[in-house]
Parts: structure tokens; C-alpha cells; sequence
């Protein structure tokens, strides 16, 4: 999904710094500081972890981090809530599957 | 374990919260604020469309302007804000405990005022858990706080204020909403709200609700169909939408868990569990309070009303202030929290069936069904009024408390009178004298100001835009009616914008005269 450049109403959006991180593996960049399911999502990533039982996808649902949806191994760590969770540069964003497990460790 | 002891613990940082830490600690409480998000406000900073109510509600201005507000007469006060804090539990003394960051802390308090708001509703239908199906609030989250697009194509369900409003914050954003649906046979949301989004040419389906969103890793499409009135699918009614995303607006729950946690008597009679309280937000164990969404799912106006009342209150139970003093503050609070819960969509008036306005006019059924007013419903209200010469047209058609038109009017042209919830009159004989600032203070962009004949067989309507781009002077186009559908083309003669409009443009088009009772909205060709 797109960035809002310009909005009616809350004016140009501030420019943050610019930095890399990888999902899956692959570089990606997003703004500094913005939550990491944010940067996903510009990115055009929805599926942020797989369901142990039935390995059906779930990604952003309430965005507060509330819900737990949006899960994700960030630097290693699993059950990060990625909506609210800063993006810093060099962050090592994953795929979950299921609760901790990576895909085959099911 | 260390316990650190705190005077008054406030638990959410929302309008409610911050309204009753400040409150406490103008007597002089010192009132400590936990949050468990990164940043204060609760939802006010995602509330970018205008208040209602009257001055004293902060009508007309911007939630994320009253949330800066507030940020800054705490901060004067000497009101601690601990972010990054969650309250994980309230036992019995008044002792709390909070984890901020890694660290765990038990805190015993005086008082404690829990306002931790409300969580969304979910309904379930085939595919709601795949990626792309979002929270209402998820999308004014992503939009207003973190200037991204939650999607291209988005379908909202529900017609309550929360998804009239985010629809039309969707469309600020530069997303495509194809159309809103709601299992109830009406909206549920205030007229006004529904028009903006109707006028843009978005339609609503009313006693519809969503079948199957399907989609393989993400939302691809959804199918709606009708429903009878025990909520059932009538088969053969079926529509398909090609969306990436679904936004759900189906009502809020109160967070009282923290107060069930703790036994306080809670009042599940209303179909949610809320805690028992006076008018001051005291529960049923003494120096405990709740306010705002908590303790009854309202508006953020209402809920800093309410944080102000318990702020009083909690300021006399700690001693502060004299109870006589505390009475007088509330009593005077609860007459502006009273004049907000009146009108049409009032507490008492949830689920009824409401035929006519307070004046005894027929209410638009169409607004009801199709989110605007035709073009014949619309002459038999009071702000509704011909004149060759530019003057106002009030398209506010449901008793609502909100009244800032008429005083933004210098010349009288606007009247509602003593009680805020009148339908608001467009005066014969007034001099309007085409300054705007009628269309810019009213939060429902219900008003246009409307010249008859400006030149031979043509008029010009001036209508409220918070679109971009913004239409130049000179741009060609169409006009769109109620609707949203083409009426006639139309070129934009006037483009005003100015500080005291705050953030809305007043555009001005000129159109055949036999079209000025029906132009309400501008779309560029192309």
C-alpha cells in the first residue's frame, strides 16, 4: 500500500530517516521508528505469520496491538507484535508459523 | 518488594484520563497517568474530522488539536505521564501492578481512576481472519497516525459514526471505498456523516452484511447479501466487490477487566458489562473510579466531561477539596455532559424507531437508507431556503447537539435557538454576506451557500471540500448531486481558504440555476 505524500488535512507527511531491514531474507526499507507492520505493508507484505493447526495466514488487525495478530520473529524473537513495535535499521523480521516455530520446525 | 506509593494512579491516557488527572491536580492532587502505548491521546490524535456539540464541547476543532490541548495543561499541571506502561493488574488496597518496558513495578494508590476505553467488536463471517480484513480503528490508525494507505479499494462495513467517519477519512486519504453495508435496515451513524460519504457517489446497502471476503494469503474480494429481518441471508441477493480490504465498524466493547479483576460490582443489563457507578464514575469500592468509555460506550466528548467529574470528585475523596465545592464543579459538568446526551441519537434513544425531528418534521427516510437527503425531502426543513442572493442552505435534518453555525454567523442569517439540538433555521430577510465561516464550523459539512442567479440562467453553490487536490478557479468538471451522481458540468469560479476555516476549503461552482437546489459536491473530469 501506498505512503500518504500529501493529506487534506494533516498536511505533508514528516519525513523520517530511511532505513533497511529484511523480511524473510530479503532487504526492504521503511522509515525509522515507524512500526515495523507499517514498513511491511508499504511493502506490499500482508501475511505476517501462518496458524499452527490449520497454516492459515493472519496479518494486521487492530493495528494497537491489541489483538496479536501481526505476530512476527523480529531479531529472533518470537510473538512480536509488529504494530507497535519501532522498526530500527538492520532489524531481522521473519515469518511465524505457528506460535515460535519456523516453517518445518512444526 | 519495594511498593511505590502514588496519591492518584489514572490508568489510560485517553480524553477521559487526562481530563480527570487534570482536574484532580488543578485542587492539587498529584496524579500519575500509566498508558501502555507509545504515545498519549488514546484515539483523540486519530480524530481528524471536526467536533460537535457547542463551545464549551470544543465544537469545531479537531480531536487531534483538543489532544494537544490536553497534553499541554497536563504537562502545566505537573501531571506525570508514564507511557510504555501497561497496567496488568488492580488488587484489593488499591495496589496496582505496571509493567513499563522490561520491568515490573507494584504501586499502592489513594485513589485510582480507571479509563482504559474500549476495544472493537468483530463480527464472523467466511475469510474474516485473512490478512486485509481490519479494524475501523486499524484504518484510522494506519491513515492518521502513520501516513500510509490501508488499502486501494476498500469495502466498510458498518454505519455507525465510527464507519461514516472512517469512510470518509479513507476517502481524504486518497483510498477508494466501494461501498459501506450494515445488517440493521438504517445507518446507524448521524445523517450529516453519511452524506459527506453518499455525495462522493459511494453507495450504501442497507440490511446487508457480509457473506464470504475471499482471497488466497490476502483479501481479494467480498460477496454482501441482504438479510431478512431475524438476520438471515435471502438467497439470490448476493453482490460481489473486488476490494483488497475490509474495514470493520461494528461497535465497541468497554475494557473493564482491571475493575472485574478487582470485584467491583459490574451492571450487565445493557448487553455489556460495565461497572456500577454514580454520576461521578465511583464504583462500588470507595476511591475507585472509572470514566469515559469504560463505563459506558459514548463519544470522547462526553468522556472528557465525564474524566472531569471524576477528576473533581477524586479531588474531594483525597481531601482536596471540599465536598461542597466538588458538588457545585460536578453539578455544572453534568449540565454540559446532559446538553450532549440529548437529541435524536441520545442513550435513551438507542433502537428506537424515531419518525419525526423535535420541530414535528417527517424524517428523511432516504438519509436512512442511502445516506443522503433527496431532492424533495430536503425543502420541508428549516435551514433549507430560496433567495436570488447568496445566502445559507442548512442541510442538517436530524436533532443532533450541536449548534456552532449559529454563532459563527455574525449576521444572524443562522439560527437554533436556546436548545442545541433544534434543527437550525436559515432566517428570511437575513444579509448574508458570503463570508463562509458558517460552511468551515460546521463538523457535519452540512451547510452551502447557495446564490440563486448570479447571472442570466446560472447560480453558484459554495460547498465545504477537505479533498486534495484542491480544484483551481477556472478547473472544468462536473457537479454531483446528493447522490453522488453527475448532474450538469460546472466550472469553479472561487477558491477560498484560510486559517479561520481550518483545513476546509470553501469551493464555489457555478451552475445552470435549475440545478442549485441539487449540487452539492465537485468532481474533476477525468
Amino acid at each position: 500500500m501506498d505512503r500518504i505524500a500529501e493529506h487534506p488535512i494533516l498536511g505533508n507527511s514528516p519525513e523520517g530517516k530511511m532505513v533497511t531491514f529484511t523480511f524473510d531474507g530479503k532487504e526492504l526499507s521503511g522509515y525509522e521508528g515507524e512500526p515495523i507492520a507499517v514498513a511491511l505493508r508499504v511493502n506490499g507484505v500482508m501475511v505476517h505469520r501462518y496458524t499452527a493447526k490449520r497454516h492459515e495466514p493472519r496479518g494486521v488487525f487492530c493495528a494497537i496491538g491489541r489483538c496479536t495478530d501481526c505476530v512476527m520473529i523480529v531479531d529472533g524473537v518470537p510473538n512480536v507484535r509488529t504494530c507497535i513495535t519501532p522498526l530500527k535499521a538492520g532489524m531481522k523480521v521473519e515469518t511465524q508459523y505457528g506460535v515460535t516455530g519456523k516453517e518445518g520446525a512444526l | 518488594m519495594k511498593i511505590e506509593h502514588k496519591e492518584l494512579i489514572v490508568v489510560g491516557a485517553g480524553p477521559a484520563g487526562l481530563s480527570a488527572a487534570i482536574e484532580a491536580a488543578k485542587s492539587g492532587v498529584k496524579a500519575i497517568v500509566f498508558d501502555e502505548n507509545s504515545k498519549p491521546g488514546g484515539q483523540l490524535f486519530k480524530q481528524i474530522h471536526k467536533f460537535f456539540g457547542s463551545k464549551e464541547h470544543k465544537a469545531k476543532i479537531r480531536g487531534f488539536k483538543i489532544g494537544q490541548d490536553l497534553l499541554q495543561e497536563a504537562e502545566k499541571l505537573g501531571v506525570e505521564v508514564v507511557l510504555n506502561a501497561t497496567v496488568v493488574g488492580l488488587y484489593p488496597e488499591k495496589e496496582i501492578i505496571v509493567k513499563i518496558g522490561g520491568e515490573v513495578i507494584h504501586y499502592k494508590a489513594d485513589a485510582v481512576l480507571i479509563a482504559t476505553g474500549a476495544s472493537e467488536n468483530m463480527v464472523n463471517f467466511r475469510g474474516w481472519t485473512l490478512p486485509g480484513v481490519i479494524g475501523a480503528g486499524a484504518a484510522q490508525t494506519m491513515m492518521n497516525l502513520h501516513h500510509i494507505k490501508p488499502g486501494n479499494r476498500v469495502f466498510m462495513l458498518g454505519t455507525g459514526n465510527v464507519g461514516l467517519v472512517v469512510s470518509s477519512q479513507l476517502l481524504q486519504a486518497g483510498c477508494e471505498v466501494v461501498a459501506l453495508a450494515d445488517a440493521a435496515p438504517k445507518i446507524g451513524g448521524y445523517g450529516v456523516h453519511a452524506s459527506k460519504v453518499a455525495r462522493t457517489g459511494v453507495p450504501f446497502y442497507l440490511s446487508h452484511t457480509i457473506k464470504e471476503v475471499e482471497g488466497e494469503d490476502h483479501v481479494t474480494g467480498v460477496t454482501i447479501a441482504q438479510v431478512d429481518e431475524h438476520f438471515q441471508f435471502i438467497p439470490g441477493t448476493e453482490k460481489h466487490f473486488a476490494v483488497d480490504t475490509i474495514c470493520v465498524a461494528v461497535g465497541l466493547s468497554p475494557m473493564a477487566q482491571l475493575l472485574k479483576m478487582d470485584g467491583i460490582v459490574m451492571d450487565d443489563t445493557k448487553g455489556r458489562t460495565v461497572p456500577k457507578c454514580d454520576r461521578t464514575g465511583a464504583t462500588s469500592i470507595p476511591g475507585i473510579y472509572a470514566a469515559g468509555d469504560v463505563a459506558g460506550i459514548e463519544e470522547a466528548s462526553s468522556a472528557m466531561i465525564e474524566g472531569r467529574m471524576s477528576g473533581s470528585a477524586i479531588a474531594a475523596y483525597l481531601g482536596y477539596l471540599s465536598s461542597d465545592s466538588s458538588e457545585h464543579r460536578v453539578d455544572t459538568l453534568e449540565n454540559s455532559l446532559s446538553s450532549l446526551r440529548q437529541g435524536m441519537f441520545a442513550p435513551e434513544n438507542r433502537g428506537k424507531k424515531i419518525e419525526t425531528t423535535e420541530e414535528g418534521i417527517a424524517i428523511s427516510q432516504n438519509l436512512l437508507k442511502a445516506g443522503f437527503v433527496t431532492d424533495d425531502e430536503i425543502t420541508r426543513f428549516p435551514g433549507f431556503r430560496k433567495e436570488m442572493k447568496v445566502h445559507p442552505v442548512l442541510e442538517c435534518t436530524q436533532n443532533i447537539p450541536c449548534n456552532p453555525c449559529q454563532s459563527a454567523c455574525a449576521k444572524g442569517c443562522i439560527s437554533i435557538g436556546e436548545h442545541m439540538t433544534s434543527l437550525p433555521i436559515s432566517v428570511d430577510g437575513s444579509t448574508c454576506v458570503n463570508c463562509g465561516m458558517c460552511v468551515a464550523s460546521c463538523s457535519g459539512q452540512a451547510i452551502f451557500l447557495v446564490a440563486e442567479e448570479t447571472r442570466a440562467g446560472f447560480g453558484e453553490v459554495t460547498i465545504p471540500y477537505e479533498f486534495l487536490p484542491l480544484p483551481a478557479e477556472g478547473d472544468g468538471g462536473f457537479a454531483l448531486g446528493r447522490d453522488g451522481k453527475k448532474l450538469c458540468e460546472t466550472t469553479i469560479t472561487r477558491v477560498r481558504t484560510s486559517k479561520a476555516y481550518d483545513g476546509t476549503a470553501l469551493v464555489t461552482m457555478e451552475v445552470p440555476t435549475e440545478y442549485i437546489d441539487k449540487a452539492r459536491f465537485y468532481k474533476k473530469i477525468g
